[in-house]
């Protein structure tokens, strides 16, 4: 009986909280009804629009696009771009990154559904993490487009734009080898493997097209992986941390180099390249051969210095670029180009478009940077 | 007029706090074009953070004890591992899974308690060992990769209530259950409360600020039932929601009106003079460690249960949110202030904020800023109003709730106050110099 009465008085406490927000939902929500009624990109319309997707959009619709952080260079670009091209395209654009949290991710991407976005270009933080709010996406008729990244685990995905991630590797192997043959004689080679971030689907695969190439050439005796850790988990980065990665090479160098040279470490992006290569400085080695990944400002002047010795680039504006022609298809109401190949994400077969990443090392920086007036200015 | 204003003195520091979290919504209301108060945005923002919720009503308890649990987060990532390793590798039954994962939460809390109950480890100290431990272990049992939770469990993470009547009605028939049944416990308490202010005081007391109060609240309840039970179909208020406000009535009766939630306002107020009459000491701060790490196991099934997936990097930062809502709930770090109501409303703030931020399209640096800054004003602005002699405005929030019109009852206070009055009197005991800092 008295535990009775405290659960109501509980319960009537805890009712109180919502007092005012009831007073003053009903004060606003009179202003906000008849907004969301004429504006098109509003959460009803989008949900009654559903079954109209297939037959396009209006041109000046939200186009929602969640990334993960603005932590590497490639991310911030991605944001600038995006921007600028769903401008271009006459859509209004909804640009926002997580800080690297899925929770903050989940709600970002619900907050987009709730702004009436008729497409959502998602690049998880965890490809496997974000089920419910795209199935949410799904329900709500909106498009979902994967960016850079596979999306996992859902059902809620119709495309993913990315670079070949086991092509992405194989480039990264085969640069490795080449530097070592440019730069260190004649093997063998004693060498390190580093691999990305765990969470992010595109790791193992990376480290995969990289074992690919590298494989053969351990097993013949030309590459000789001194700390003997060659699986994917033993050379992963949380979190793509330079600052782990860094800390694991001082231990490599510490471990096994006391009294060996290092020739070449596989790096799975820029920045863990250079913590390696800063590393190897500190550790008092010759430098390394390092490849890496994104071709951020930073290596590039240090490719050009003759430090790093390549960088796969993944030119972000053409794949923004793809993203967007198949967003602008969407909004048209015409079909999407063939897919370039499918991936099975654990639940269906997704349709890939792929893009080729390009070697870019100081040979043919010039070459392939002619055209980026950015990362040409780099170059002297 | 000062009778009237007399008689509505408590209601004046609730409508305080409930005030800001107002203010928050229209701002964002009007910002965002009236795509604030929607049944599916309110349904996020439940759903979204419900797992903040969770854990904060734990943390309340041990930041009122004068200790802190930083290790929420890592348990929290390494029960919903477990969940998800021993249903999708191992095939055990989901609810099998579900439970084994709650009792690793209960184990790894007997860990905690023992190392500060028994052992006199600072809780700061024990728990950002456990924080590393934990945070290692999600790794280690992983080898880093995410495992796919079982599907059963999106009802508990993200999942809605049977959508009985939707047909005949246009509404979710267990959503207006829900609200029908609330409204009957505010009418209730409202009549009981209002006959024992009567009784005890001898002088008179209008009956229609009780009256006017209540038409508030059962008007509140009737719109915010209305708006979740009318949302898209197959919605409802969401099940995330329902498991907090669960865990809140649970948890509220728990601290106020038990002995144990007394011993522990007593500890927090004053070890050593609680421990003088009578207190087990050890025994409270046990409990409290073991329970938040109970409570950060319940997150972690919930959240893998929205994610569909647990990762390595769950849990990560999760102890940060959990203790802003906590102190924007006007809880001291010195402990022995608090309430589990004030902190879930602490905890509402921050999501409303950061999910009207994210509407307006603010990325999340910027959100970060912003959230920040409230941090700080808010607590500054408990602490400035605690120095000037007042009580502070949000501590005071829920406390007044059944003390209104009525401050110098103390059978009345005694819910709240009890405790503290309790812990004072035992200080003035063991040090009379201090003394007399009851108010």
């Amino acid at each position: 009986m008295t535990i009775g009465r405290r659960a109501i008085a509980v319960l009537s406490a805890t009712l109180v909280a919502g007092l005012a927000l009831a007073g003053c939902s009903s004060s606003t929500s009179g202003t906000g009804t008849p907004s969301e009624s004429t504006t098109p990109g509003s959460s009803e319309s989008s949900e009654s629009s559903a079954t109209q997707t297939a037959g396009g959009f209006p041109a000046d619709s939200v186009i929602g696009v969640s990334l993960p952080w603005l932590g590497t260079q490639n991310w911030a670009e991605g944001l600038d771009e995006f921007t600028a091209q769903i401008k271009a395209a006459g859509m209004t654009p909804l640009v926002q990154q997580a800080d690297n949290k899925v929770p903050q991710q989940q709600s970002q991407i619900e907050a987009m559904i709730e702004r009436g976005a008729k497409v959502i270009v998602v690049a998880p933080i965890d490809g496997s993490q974000l089920g419910t709010v795209l199935e949410k996406a799904k329900a709500a008729g909106i498009v979902v487009i994967g960016y850079d990244r596979l999306i996992q685990n859902t059902e809620a995905i119709d495309a993913v734009v990315q670079y070949g991630s086991v092509e992405i590797g194989r480039v990264q192997g085969q640069a490795l080898l080449d530097g070592l043959k440019a730069r260190k004689g004649d093997g063998p080679y004693n060498i390190e493997l580093f691999g990305g971030g765990p969470a992010d689907p595109n790791a193992p695969n990376f480290f995969q097209g990289a074992m690919e190439i590298l494989q053969p050439k351990i097993d013949d005796g030309t590459l000789k992986v001194v700390s003997g850790q060659t699986t994917f988990e033993q050379a992963a980065t949380l979190d793509w941390d330079n600052a782990k990665a860094q800390a694991r090479m001082d231990t490599l160098l510490s471990g096994f180099y006391a009294d060996k040279e290092i020739d070449g470490v596989l790096s799975p992006n820029d920045g863990i390249a250079r913590a390696i290569l800063t590393a190897a400085a500190q550790a008092g080695k010759d430098e390394p051969v390092v490849d890496g990944l994104d071709a951020e400002n930073e290596s590039i002047v240090s490719i050009w210095e003759g430090h790093q010795y390549e960088t796969t680039d993944k030119p972000t504006k053409a794949l923004v670029s793809a993203t967007m022609e198949l967003v602008i298809a969407s909004q048209k109401g015409e079909p999407w180009a063939e897919p370039t190949g499918k991936a099975d994400n654990g639940k269906i077969e997704v349709p890939l478009y792929e893009l080729t990443p390009v070697a870019v090392t100081k040979e043919n920086a010039k070459e392939v940077y002619a055209n980026d007036p950015a990362r040409l200015a780099l170059l002297k | 007029m000062k009778k009237i204003k007399e008689s509505l003195a408590g209601d004046l520091h609730q409508i305080a706090m409930v005030l800001a979290v107002a203010a928050a919504l229209i701002v964002f209301q009007v910002i965002n074009d009236g795509r604030m108060i929607t049944s599916s945005n309110l349904q996020n923002i439940i759903s979204g953070n419900a797992y903040v919720f969770t854990i904060s009503i734990g943390m309340v308890m041990v930041i009122i004890l004068g200790q802190i649990d930083l290790s929420v987060g890592s348990v929290a990532g390494f029960v919903g591992m477990v969940t998800a390793i021993t249903a999708t590798d191992w095939g055990w039954p989901w609810w099998v899974a579900v439970l084994a994962g709650l009792a690793c939460g209960a184990l790894i809390g007997a860990w905690q308690g023992f190392w500060l109950a028994k052992m006199g480890i600072p809780g700061f100290i024990s728990t950002l060992a456990g924080m590393m431990i934990f945070r290692g272990l999600v790794i280690w049992i992983s080898h880093s990769i995410s495992k796919p939770a079982p599907r059963e469990l999106e009802w508990f993470g993200a999942g809605s209530l049977p959508d009985w009547g939707r047909e005949a009605t246009g509404l979710n028939l267990p959503t207006v259950a829900l609200g029908l049944l609330g409204a009957a416990a505010v009418v209730v308490s409202q009549v009981r409360a209002s006959a024992r202010r009567r009784e005890e005081n001898s002088r008179h007391v209008p009956v229609w600020p009780t009256v006017v109060r209540t038409a508030f609240v059962i008007a509140a309840i009737g719109y915010f039932t209305y708006l979740f039970a009318s949302g898209n179909p197959g919605t409802s208020f969401p099940v995330p929601g329902l498991i907090v406000v669960v865990l809140v009535i649970f948890y509220h009766v728990l601290t106020q009106h038990s002995r144990l939630g007394r011993h522990i306002y007593a500890v927090g107020g004053n070890k050593a003079a609680a421990a003088l009459t009578g207190v087990n000491v050890d025994r409270t701060y046990f409990f409290a460690m073991l329970n938040v790490a109970l409570l950060a196991a319940v997150a972690g099934v919930m959240f893998i249960g929205r994610s569909t997936a647990a990762g390595p990097s769950d849990g990560t930062g999760w102890e940060l949110d959990v203790i802003a809502a906590v102190f924007i709930g006007g809880a001291a770090v010195s402990g022995g202030v608090g309430t589990v109501l004030a902190t879930i409303v602490g905890g509402l703030f921050m999501a409303i904020l950061n999910n009207g931020l994210q509407l307006a399209g603010i990325s999340a640096d910027r959100t970060q800023v912003i959230k920040g800054l409230v941090l700080l004003a808010a607590v500054a602005i408990d602490v400035m109003s605690k120095r000037q002699g007042r009580p502070s405005i949000i501590g005071r929030f829920m406390r007044g709730s059944r003390a209104a019109g009525t401050p110098e009852g103390p059978a009345v206070t005694l819910p709240v106050a009890g405790p503290e009055v309790f812990a004072e009197a035992n200080k003035a005991a063991v040090q009379p110099a201090r003394g007399g800092e009851t108010a």
